[in-house]
């Protein structure tokens, strides 16, 4: 599309007045009266516009005073605005030379498979998709709950296949411990367990209470009224029960009608001087038994598998950052930290424009001469030589066209920005051409502001716009 | 001052157009969820409106107006449904007064073609704008009338919080027709009860302590609206209200307070003991990652299907359209007895409440202090027809038929309370009445930062401890002064 484009302006290009000689302007008379209307055309909304926006850069917010070179100072003394900067770098970094890996890959493997068609259009359909509709996609595909993102429920799968998650998860991604849901005659244990602050021997009881378990996991469990449990003797019984009633919400450590027992929670008998006597979990109603125990001094431990954390998701598209920041100065933070909303986003991406490098990197490889291929062959070499010494630096025009556009397409990102990350991640992930819209538009318009970003932005794509035109010319 | 509508008009507008930009959803929805919005649903039918309980007795019709006849010209927010409910507002005095309406629904740019009209020099006769900035810059340049002789004893009709926004030097500029709430926390009554929560805390110690016993239950007591920041700007600048008072959040707006002020600190204390991770819907990422506006507020109030999750959300009264649209079985208002009626199951009987958000034990002071939006009217060509059109804006008459449609309140005290179709939106409509003092958002008035503000009080939900506190402040300083140039 781009190569089209280019070459309707070569066209036009000789046609221009030379501004020499009257003869020649005589001569060139009739092509230049054809020429004002697309004059005037671009005077109107190329150049008029480009002089202007740089007039508006050099004015405060409302355009009304002029300010000189203040919006620049603040655009690069500004934290929020110098990420943008950062994330442009990351883009150019990175995405441009995997693309055009991915699309030289895919290009070499579609011209040796069967079906090459079909999946060179499977493969070339997200150029054709709605930017913003991918971008939603692949906000879902990202999302931090494991129940609707893709990527997070892989992780779930394989994560609870090592470490179930107990009848009572903890929620440690919300900051929840074991130890807050201690209540009555518990306190903390080792390991991540809850231990019996008073001991028990056998023939009497313990009434264990815990706080913050959720109504969904009670209703899950179909935990029963907890009842007070009988003295046994031999045994040592007890009630682990929810310690929260709802007519009594201030109330703890009594047991109230319209308290649950909670079910199924692994417990352990230990002795006081170490090592566990036995085993047992709680039925429905929150009661326990430890039969046939010997005489002595017992605490009862609730095992910390009953509260191995469940997954909850990594959050794909957060700021965290990928580099240490810890130690950093904010203006460092800004200008080095590498969330990972932009990996997200790059793969997002990726996924995009794969097609478009793949089709432009398989228009390459069908015109390679072929005879130097098979020379290539003949002479003994690889598969692989062939590909690495033959292949690639003949292609190597075309893989560059398709590095630089992507270079220029990624310095202008904007519609992946504005709608794959969640609003908090925004900011993050803010790039240039972003940034100008948002300053441009909406709330807390800054006309001078935003026409300096734009200025900036032109500024960065203009020499890969001029290296481009220069290969596909030459 | 910028021209732009106050938060809760920007606030549903982003999320309308973010959807209509975001594809398929079609824009409909932005007028759907069009700013200063309650719900639709709990009106009877609009041809009914004017009913014997609502419409005034024949003999004070139309604020007791004659016959004028003619046209007046008037421009207002209002599109699609609201923009009906204006017009039905405005049916008695078009009848008493035989003076035509010809209305033009402005959207979001108000205020800004509002302007752009006065410097064109052919503005309506009438026009209500979401920002009493653009009343008073309008007042300085003598482009709009001074309404003492105009509307007379009815500027009595409003509290001195409302006159006093539009009043330049002691002349009053602006009717009050329509105001916003956002002095508001949403609950899910259900979870409150299951908690053993009887009633909704006054104070904000109390209402931390009731987050301790959701906590207790087992129930996460917060879904907190993050979005692009808004939401934790408009929770903030409560807190700050709440805590340091009107006079301070004025000159705070401003920046003739600092933003490192002692205040401030408070303020961004008071308001994490609140938002600690613990207490948050997934947590501090989980309100991060999937906080976004309305979200956060299915998270309380889902639509059938889906159990609530969370017990309570912040966010004005713009989030009544939201949940009554999520399933029409939610019943408005619980308080006291009815509460135990409530059921969690959406499909079943659930409810929604506020409760006002709660100042501080030793500050309840403030507790009158709201912060909210509205639509102002202003006449900008007097003519026998606009200014009757004033007096009845005025009047309490137009505001109560609208008041019974729903989706109002009325910041006029002589609207009547019954006039309200549920307790819910009553109760919303009288703290804007008693208001002792009304502020407008002050994330709009920050001009070129206000972005860069809630990306910063989401760097506070990030990382609420006092040293980043201290860092946000600083920051928020640096950018205040460098957007307002002190």
């Amino acid at each position: 599309m781009a190569v089209i484009a280019v070459e309707d302006f070569e066209r036009e290009a000789p046609v221009a007045p030379p501004g020499g000689a009257g003869g020649r302007l005589r001569r060139h008379m009739g092509s230049l009266l054809f020429l004002v209307p697309a004059a005037i055309w671009l005077l109107a909304i190329v150049v008029y516009p480009v002089v202007a926006t740089v007039r508006y850069s050099l004015f405060n917010e409302t355009a009304t005073k002029y300010v000189g070179l203040n919006n620049y100072k603040s655009i690069f003394s500004t934290n929020s605005i110098l990420l943008t900067f950062r994330n442009n770098v990351i883009w150019v970094l990175v995405f441009p030379f995997f693309v055009t890996f991915i699309g030289l890959t895919l290009a070499v493997l579609s011209e040796r498979i069967r079906w090459s068609t079909a999946f060179k259009t499977i493969i070339f359909m997200p150029v054709v998709f709605s930017l913003t509709a991918s971008a939603l996609v692949w906000r879902t595909i990202f999302d931090t709950d494991p129940h609707v993102g893709v990527v997070n429920a892989l992780i779930m799968t394989v994560h609870d296949w090592f470490s179930p998650p107990g009848a009572y998860p903890v929620d440690t991604s919300a900051g929840q411990t074991v130890a807050s849901l201690a209540s009555t005659g518990l306190r903390p244990g080792p390991h991540g367990t809850l231990l019996s602050t008073s001991t028990v021997s056998p023939g009497r009881t313990i009434e264990l209470g815990m706080i913050g378990i959720t109504p969904a996991t009670l209703t899950a469990l179909n935990a029963q009224r907890a009842a007070a449990p009988s003295p046994t003797p031999g045994a040592v019984t007890g009630l682990v029960w929810r310690d929260f009633s709802p007519s009594h919400p201030g109330a703890k450590g009594k047991v109230f009608p319209d308290e649950v027992g909670l079910p199924k929670i692994r417990l352990a008998l230990v002795r006081a001087t170490g090592g566990t006597a036995a085993t047992t979990s709680t039925a429905a109603n929150g009661q326990f038994t430890f039969s046939h125990v010997g005489a002595g001094a017992y605490r009862v431990q609730i095992q910390s598998s009953n509260f191995t954390a469940a997954f909850t998701g990594v959050f794909w598209l957060g700021t965290k950052s990928l580099t240490p920041t810890g130690q950093l100065s904010q203006t460092e933070q800004a200008l080095l930290s590498v969330p990972l909303v932009d990996v997200a986003m790059i793969i997002a991406y990726l996924w995009v424009w794969a097609g478009f490098a793949m089709v432009v990197i398989g228009a390459g490889l069908a015109a390679l001469n072929r005879e130097v291929l098979e020379a290539a062959r003949i002479d003994g070499a690889t598969e692989w030589q062939t590909f690495r010494r033959v292949t690639v630096p003949m292609l190597m025009p075309v893989l560059i066209v398709v590095f630089v556009t992507m270079i220029i397409n990624v310095l202008k990102i904007f519609d992946i920005i504005i709608n794959m990350p969640p609003g908090s991640s925004q900011g993050d992930a803010n790039t240039l051409a972003l940034a100008m819209y948002n300053f441009g538009f909406g709330n807390g318009v800054h006309t001078g502001l935003a026409s300096a970003l734009a200025v900036i932005l032109f500024v960065l794509v203009v020499p890969a716009m001029l290296w481009n035109l220069k290969k596909i010319k030459g | 001052m910028e021209t732009k509508s106050g938060a809760s008009l920007r606030t549903p507008y982003r999320v309308g157009a973010a959807l209509a930009v975001l594809a398929v959803v079609g824009a409909a929805c932005s007028s759907s969820k069009s700013p200063t919005t309650a719900p639709t649903t709990a009106a009877p039918s609009a041809t009914s409106a004017p009913s014997a309980t609502s419409a005034p007795s024949a003999t004070t019709a139309a604020g007791g107006l004659g016959h004028v006849g003619g046209s007046v010209s008037v421009w207002a927010e209002w599109t699609s449904t609201e923009q009906a409910d204006f017009l039905a507002a405005l049916k008695p005095f078009e009848t008493a007064t035989g003076v035509q309406v010809n209305y033009a629904g402005k959207g979001n740019n108000t205020d800004t073609a509002v302007e752009s009209a006065v410097a064109g020099g052919a503005p309506p006769d009438v026009a209500l704008v979401p920002d009493p900035g653009t009343v008073l810059t309008l007042a300085k340049q003598g482009k709009i009338s001074d309404l003492g002789p105009v509307i007379g004893s009815e500027a009595s009709n409003f509290g001195s919080a409302w006159n006093d926004l539009v009043t330049l030097n002691g002349k009053l500029y602006g009717v009050w027709f329509k105001g916003a709430n956002k002095n508001t926390i949403w609950y899910n009554p259900a979870e409150f009860t299951a908690a053993g929560i009887t009633s909704p805390p006054t104070t904000w110690e109390q209402l931390i302590s009731d987050e301790a016993t959701l906590k207790a239950a087992g129930i996460t007591p917060l879904s907190l609206c993050t979005d692009v920041g808004w939401p934790v700007a408009d929770l903030w600048q409560n807190v700050y209200l709440k805590t340091a008072g009107a006079s301070d959040y004025n000159k705070l707006a401003t920046h003739a307070i600092k933003w490192t002020d002692p205040t401030v600190t408070t303020a961004f204390a008071t308001m994490g003991k609140a938002i600690q991770s613990d207490y948050l819907l997934g947590g501090t990422t989980g309100a991060l990652a999937n906080g976004a506006y309305p979200d956060c507020v299915d998270k309380v109030f889902p639509k059938p299907g889906t159990a609530p999750t969370a017990a309570m959300v912040i966010e004005g009264d713009f989030v009544v359209s939201e949940i009554t649209g999520n399933s029409a079985n939610y019943t408005a208002g619980t308080t006291g007895k009815g509460g135990a009626k409530c059921t969690t199951d959406p499909s079943k009987t659930p409810c929604y409440d506020f409760f006002p958000f709660p100042a501080p034990a030793a500050d309840s002071a403030n507790n009158s202090a709201i912060q909210g939006a509205g639509d102002v009217a202003m006449l900008l060509k007097s003519t026998p027809q606009s200014q009757a059109l004033m007096k009845y804006l005025a009047s309490p008459e137009g505001g109560a038929i609208w008041a019974h449609l729903g989706g109002f309140a009325s910041p006029n005290k002589q609207v009547s309370l019954s006039s309200y179709p549920d307790p819910v939106s009553k109760l919303d409509a009288q703290e804007l009445v008693n208001a002792s003092s009304f502020v407008f958002s002050l994330d709009d008035l920050q001009g070129s930062w206000e972005k860069q503000m809630w990306q910063d009080m989401l760097n506070f939900v990030k990382d609420p401890t006092t040293s980043n506190v201290t860092s946000i402040e600083g920051t928020m300083d640096a950018q205040a002064k460098a957007a307002l140039g002190h």
